[in-house]
């Protein structure tokens, strides 16, 4: 029967190769976990910032609505046009316009001139809708009725390219948290990856050198540091010392016998 | 016992003012620099009085707010060579808001509480009045009241406003209703508007929604542009937009450099209409403008008519514009420079005559003769019944201005100018001119 030859170096790494699938099996967890997290932030930030435009464009234009009954009931539109004004320089709101009860524009933001689109609308209209208007962007557009619509009705535009870009940078942050969480990850992983291969390595190399040691005779020394470790790893070490010293025991016998 | 007049006469003036200021505000000695009005209502100051003035000394409306202002002066200088009202000599705090609301506020704050001026007056622009009549309104209790703005707007004639401003130009209706009138007469009746999208642009727009409804009309068409636009600028959108709707008229509501910049792009796109502009367009300046560099300096202008609050300047028949054109040749009231928070010191080449000096120098006029009427003693509780005294007055314009509670707009005349060669002149006959279409 042919006896085991020693374990070369390279077979010692190749064995240590083995933790690269661990650490990659980290990886792309951690990849996995900061997609999702990714994607389902987009898709919450973005429900609920341009359920938060909505809901402002509403307070401005039903504000605009209330302030503007007296100026309307007094035929003011100077006033009524300094009043709109005023509210289309906050940031995000693109146009405003007000429509009387018969869809005559009375008072309205846009220059060069009011685009095609929003003449051919429901003038009265109040629910949300999303439009993209030629040479000025996308947007969505909220009514809200004068004196219950009587009176006429006030439109707010609110920019949807600077809603996107507030979501990008929203989620940009989130994502960039997640990215450092998951460097961080990575190499605290690889570091305990390494803290468990470490001593694995060393009794390799232990139970390398004295299957070495059964070929040539040359046993290491049993003062190697693995052998006085008091967890698993030593507790291998000296089993396969046990081990060893027992086959020495059996292979000196078995020569007596045939001495 | 020192006084302030003893201190400046003396050498010591220059040397104790900084030091005497300071123990001043610290409520240690009487204040030698106080301006104008305490909280009585009455100048502090015996020898002036102060009116303040928020307008535009810079930007491209910068060329109202210094002829308007050159006008005035050149009145008031007189009045002070003169020995003032009643021994006060006149004094303007001049502040610069760039035609812009925002800084219009923040002025007028600082006029009426830092600077505690006895009125307001000469301000320019219907964005910015529009935006400082609350804050009147809000301080109601002190009595500040807004003397004759360069605004024919209506938020200031009506109410809940009209009561803290006096007018005296005809508004904005009266001169859109006139245009429509007349375009309507010779068969121009599909008028279209071009103004600027703001207060002042609304105020327009409305008067001649108003004057064509009372024809049985309906707008023919709309365009617009920002505020602070420049002559540079282009406007052949805008002209195109109106041109589809095959207009027979068009009238601006803007200023003079965005005016000038659309009446050219309108000649040159083959738009051949009746291009008519307000009063505030400042009709010298915006010719200027058009002229300025031409081959023929006439391509251009030959389709516009301005509509005008003050009669010609040409017409020395009447005895305001003579002591007018006297007192602007005696005077010839350099741009300000000692404006409060002027944005930019931009070169200003300043006009002979223009209908908006004209209106400055009426104003003063007028603001003088009610500050002389109310005698030695000026109280600002006294001030609104100073204006209702004015009763068929003579301005020396051809047209005697009267007030009353409910009359707070002094004239209400309109007229219509063309331009010939650098200048506005009367239109004589809208029939040979204009029509029919």
């Amino acid at each position: 029967m042919k006896k085991p030859g020693p374990m070369t170096r390279s077979q010692v790494v190749q064995v240590r190769k083995l933790f690269r699938k661990t650490r990659f099996g980290i990886f792309a967890l951690f990849a996995v976990v900061v997609l999702s997290i990714s994607l389902l932030s987009i898709s919450t930030v973005s429900r609920e910032l341009r359920d938060e435009y909505v809901s402002n464009s509403r307070s401005i234009a039903k504000n605009i609505a209330d302030s503007s009954v007296d100026i309307l009931l007094n035929r003011n539109l100077a006033t009524l046009q300094s009043l709109i004004d005023q509210f289309v320089e906050i940031q995000s709101i693109r146009y405003i316009y007000i429509t009387s009860d018969t869809g005559e524009f009375l008072a309205h933001t846009f220059v060069p001139g009011i685009p095609e689109e929003i003449l051919a609308s429901d003038p009265n209209a109040t629910e949300p809708v999303d439009r993209s208007l030629p040479g000025l962007g996308d947007f969505i557009e909220v009514g809200s009725p004068i004196l219950s619509g009587v009176a006429g009705t006030v439109h707010v535009g609110m920019d949807l390219e600077l809603l996107a870009l507030t979501i990008q940078r929203a989620v940009g942050q989130q994502i960039y948290l997640l990215c450092i969480i998951m460097v961080v990850g990575v190499l605290a992983s690889i570091w305990l990856v390494n803290l468990a291969s470490r001593p694995l390595g060393e009794l390799l190399d232990y139970v390398a050198g004295l299957a070495r040691e059964h070929a040539s005779s040359d046993r290491p020394p049993d003062d190697n540091g693995i052998l006085v470790r008091d967890d698993e790893i030593g507790d291998m070490a000296r089993l396969m010392q046990f081990v060893a010293d027992g086959a020495d025991d059996v292979r000196e016998s078995q020569g007596r016998r045939g001495g | 016992m020192l006084t302030r007049r003893s201190l400046l006469h003396s050498g010591l003036g220059a040397l104790l003012a900084a030091p005497w200021a300071r123990l001043a505000r610290a409520g240690f000695v009487p204040d030698p620099y106080a301006r104008s009005v305490g909280a009585t209502g009455r100048p502090k100051q015996d020898d002036e009085i102060v009116l303040g003035v928020s307008a535009a000394f810079s930007g491209p409306s910068r060329g109202l707010g210094t002829e308007l202002y050159r006008g005035a002066m050149a009145y008031f200088n007189e009045v002070n060579d003169n020995g003032g009202v009643n021994g006060r000599r006149i004094v303007l705090k001049l502040y610069d808001d760039g035609y812009q609301p925002d800084p219009c506020v923040a002025n007028t704050i600082s006029l009426m509480q830092d600077e505690s001026v006895f009125l307001l007056f000469g301000y320019v622009g219907t964005p910015t009045v529009t935006r400082v009549l609350p804050l009147l309104k809000k301080f109601r209790d002190q009595q500040v009241y807004l003397f004759f703005p360069f605004t024919g707007a209506e938020p200031q004639r009506e109410p809940p406003y009209g009561e803290f401003a006096f007018n005296l130009r005809s508004s904005y209706r009266q001169e859109t209703a006139g245009l429509v009138d007349n375009f309507v007469r010779i068969g121009r009746r599909r008028v279209a508007v071009f103004y600027q999208n703001d207060a002042y642009g609304r105020s327009g727009w409305a008067g001649v929604r108003e004057a064509m409804a009372a024809h049985g009309e309906t707008m023919a068409g709309e365009a617009t542009y920002t505020r602070g636009t420049q002559f540079g600028a282009s406007m052949r959108r805008q002209v195109e937009i109106l041109q589809a709707r095959s207009p027979d008229a068009v009238i601006c509501i803007g200023a003079y450099q965005a005016c000038a910049a659309f009446a050219r792009d309108a000649a040159d796109l083959g738009l051949h209409i009746p291009v008519a502009n307000v009063s505030f367009v400042g009709s010298e300046n915006l010719l200027a403008l058009m002229r300025e560099g031409r081959e023929d300096p006439d391509e251009h202008t030959r389709f516009l008519v301005n509509s005008q609050v003050v009669p010609s300047y040409e017409d020395t028949s009447l005895p305001a514009v003579r002591e007018y054109h006297e007192l602007m040749s005696r005077y010839d009231p350099p741009p300000p420079d000692n404006v409060e928070r002027i944005t930019e010191g931009e070169p200003y080449d300043p006009l002979p005559q223009s209908f908006v000096s004209l209106e400055g120098f009426v104003n003063a006029k007028l603001i003088t003769e009610i500050l002389r009427g109310m005698g030695d003693e000026p109280d600002r509780s006294r001030l609104e019944e100073a204006v209702f005294a004015v009763r068929n007055y003579d301005l020396g314009v051809g047209e005697r201005v009267s007030f009353a509670p409910d009359r707070r707009q002094g004239m209400q005349r309109v007229y219509y100018t063309v331009p010939e060669g650098d200048r506005f002149v009367p239109l004589e006959d809208w029939e040979t001119r204009f029509g029919p279409a």
